[in-house]
């Protein structure tokens, strides 16, 4: 019987949904995925729940949501919501994730190579 | 009975001479007669007078033999009652003992704990009474203790269940507590499940209070142990998580203390169970306000609402619940209309020496203070709270450096050190200057970030022309980076 005793987290009593219970849904409509990165514009101010405070603390260095959900192991929607609520405070800011290097259509290759070919 | 006794005594002698009197006078009165009467009726006379006489004599000192028998009767009938009054009043004061001071004594040490040949030793003494009278008590006694025992037994048993059956509840309720953290991990990313999820874990951790609720009333602990000590702000915000309405509860600023891990779980209880009162009797749309401040006997959680507050009459009734939930779990108790809350809290009370005062707020509700002792408390290792589930990962980067101001340039002087790479991608051109310091990290989280930094430095990369061209080309197309939120 030991095995649910190690796998509820030691030393924590909080539930999941005591995380989000300040936040009021009044956010501003952001579309937050888990690629969108997030910076923070202040170190954070001591009235924050913890949780707003470590994000606030560690996105001084852009970071994915993909990544504070993995540093916090807080699932991805909790932490959309504490984000939306940092964002409503402006104490961060989301960016749409940088578009990977932007290769080229192939099709269009083509076509330039056939084009050349074809002068 | 002397007086009886000494009349008895006076009249005895008087009673033997006074049985001479008929006799004599009748003798005297036969020769009287026998003198007066004519000669020829004097013989007769005489004889019948003597005859007379020796009758009376006869009659009267059988008279009197009887009498002094009826007088021993008596006498001995006195003594009699009087030993038989004597014993009734023993009688009746040993029953009077019995009943005022033997058979509470008796029940008090049965519900001690003591068996039932040592409690009727100690009780039993010798006493005055008839043997059988005493044996007659005794068995009084003995078949009230084999009832209050066989009552007791009862009650523990049903104790018992109770307490099993609240543990029960609270293995499976933790079990699927447990499940249901990972059903959130898993679905985390569907919103709509996730929700569902959250509303089920608060479901559970509401009938876990309930369990535990159970299992303290029946004389033991709540729930689960916590070996380390848990920072006041997290135990507080568990005690949210188990009452109703927990978005209405605002935690203010809370002590930077931490609670001993023996502590944690009956505060979170305890404190539950304030603010379930709090929340439901206050109305809906109003705020119940959690605070927590040091105080010089430990620290004071402080819960106040905005309901209907209460009566002075209310406030001694709640009280004396406090007071008396020493008693443990009496069926009775949990009538129709069971509240526990104040008993539960009371009971943790006792138990773990919490100090609970009821007032009325100024707002007009309740403001209950509860104080947790200073052996429960400890210096919190993380001021301000844990985050919730992170305690094995609390800084992904350990950048201690001060250059998190990220707008001032700090790589102004890295582009010749730069430059020295082939000029490849521009992506990792950029990540370098961004970062002197943060190289260390190599992993994919980092790149990715890396990958992002253009936009900050992007003003001030002047000394590398390709280089910012390349940027600024990048920047310029940043504003369609809709099409990278599309792929």
């Amino acid at each position: 019987m030991s095995k649910p005793e190690r796998a509820w987290d030691p030393g924590n009593p909080d539930r999941l949904y005591i995380l989000t219970s300040t936040s009021d849904g009044t956010g501003k409509e952001v579309r937050i995925d888990l690629v969108t990165l997030i910076v923070s514009r202040t170190e954070g101010d001591p009235g924050l729940q913890p949780e707003h405070c470590a994000i606030a603390r560690m996105c001084d260095y852009p970071l994915s949501v993909a990544e504070i959900s993995a540093y916090l192991t807080l699932p991805v929607s909790t932490v959309t919501v504490l984000l939306k609520d940092l964002l409503s405070r402006e104490l961060v800011e989301a960016r749409p994730p940088v578009p990977v290097a932007t290769v080229p259509d192939t099709r269009l290759l083509e076509a330039v190579m056939h084009g050349l070919q074809n002068l | 009975m002397v007086g009886t006794g000494s009349s008895h005594q006076g009249r005895r002698p008087a009673s033997a001479l006074i049985w001479l009197v008929p006799p004599v006078v009748l003798a005297v009165c036969t020769v009287t007669a026998a003198f007066l009467a004519p000669v020829g009726v004097r013989a007769p006379a005489a004889w019948c007078g003597s005859a007379a006489t020796a009758a009376v004599a006869l009659t009267s000192s059988e008279a009197v033999r009887r009498g002094r028998v009826i007088a021993s009767l008596r006498h001995r009938c006195a003594e009699q009652e009087a030993v038989l009054k004597h014993r009734l009043v023993q009688q009746e004061r040993e029953t009077q003992r019995l009943a005022r001071e033997l058979l509470p004594h008796t029940v008090t040490l049965l519900q001690s704990g003591a068996g039932a040949e040592e409690v009727l030793g100690a009780v039993s003494r010798s006493s005055p009474l008839d043997p059988a009278f005493a044996a007659a008590h005794r068995s009084v006694l003995r078949s009230v203790i084999e009832a209050v025992q066989a009552e007791e037994g009862l009650r523990d048993s049903a104790h018992r269940a109770f307490v099993n059956i609240a543990r029960r509840m609270q293995a499976i309720v933790h079990q699927q507590a447990t499940d249901l953290r990972e059903m959130e991990d898993r679905h985390g990313n569907e919103p709509e499940v996730f929700s569902d999820l959250l509303h089920l874990d608060h479901g559970t951790a509401l009938i876990g209070r309930l369990a535990d609720s159970i299992a303290v009333l029946g004389g033991s602990r709540p729930g689960r142990q916590w070996k380390n000590p848990v920072p006041l702000y997290n135990v507080l915000r568990g005690a949210m998580s188990r009452v109703m309405d927990y978005r209405r509860v605002d935690l203010h600023s809370v002590a930077d203390v931490a609670i001993t891990g023996p502590g944690v779980e009956p505060l979170i209880h305890a404190v539950a169970e304030l603010l379930d009162n709090a929340t439901r009797y206050s109305p809906p749309q109003t705020r119940v306000h959690l605070t927590a401040v040091e105080v010089q006997s430990g620290v004071a959680v402080e819960i106040e609402d905005a309901g209907v507050g209460l009566t002075d009459e209310a406030r001694r009734r709640a009280e004396a619940v406090l007071e008396l939930a020493d008693r443990g779990l009496d069926l009775n108790d949990l009538g129709e209309t069971p509240r526990l809350g104040l008993a539960v809290v009371g009971k943790l009370s006792k138990m773990y020496g919490f100090r609970v005062s009821l007032r009325s707020s100024a707002y007009g509700g309740v403001r209950a203070v509860l104080i947790v002792p200073q052996n429960l408390v400890t210096a919190s290792a993380t001021p301000g709270g844990e985050i919730a589930r992170a305690a094995t990962l609390p800084p992904p980067k350990p950048r201690k450096k001060p250059g998190r101001p990220l707008p001032p340039p700090p790589h102004l002087e890295l582009p010749g050190q730069a430059s020295d790479s082939p000029g490849g991608l521009p992506q990792r051109r950029r990540r370098v200057p961004g970062m002197s310091p943060r190289t260390t990290r190599g992993t994919a989280a980092d790149r990715t970030t890396g990958s992002h930094r253009p936009p900050a430095p992007a003003e001030p990369v002047q000394p590398g022309i390709w280089l910012s061209a390349f940027t600024d080309a990048i920047n310029g197309k940043e504003p369609t980076g809709g099409r990278g939120t599309e792929q």
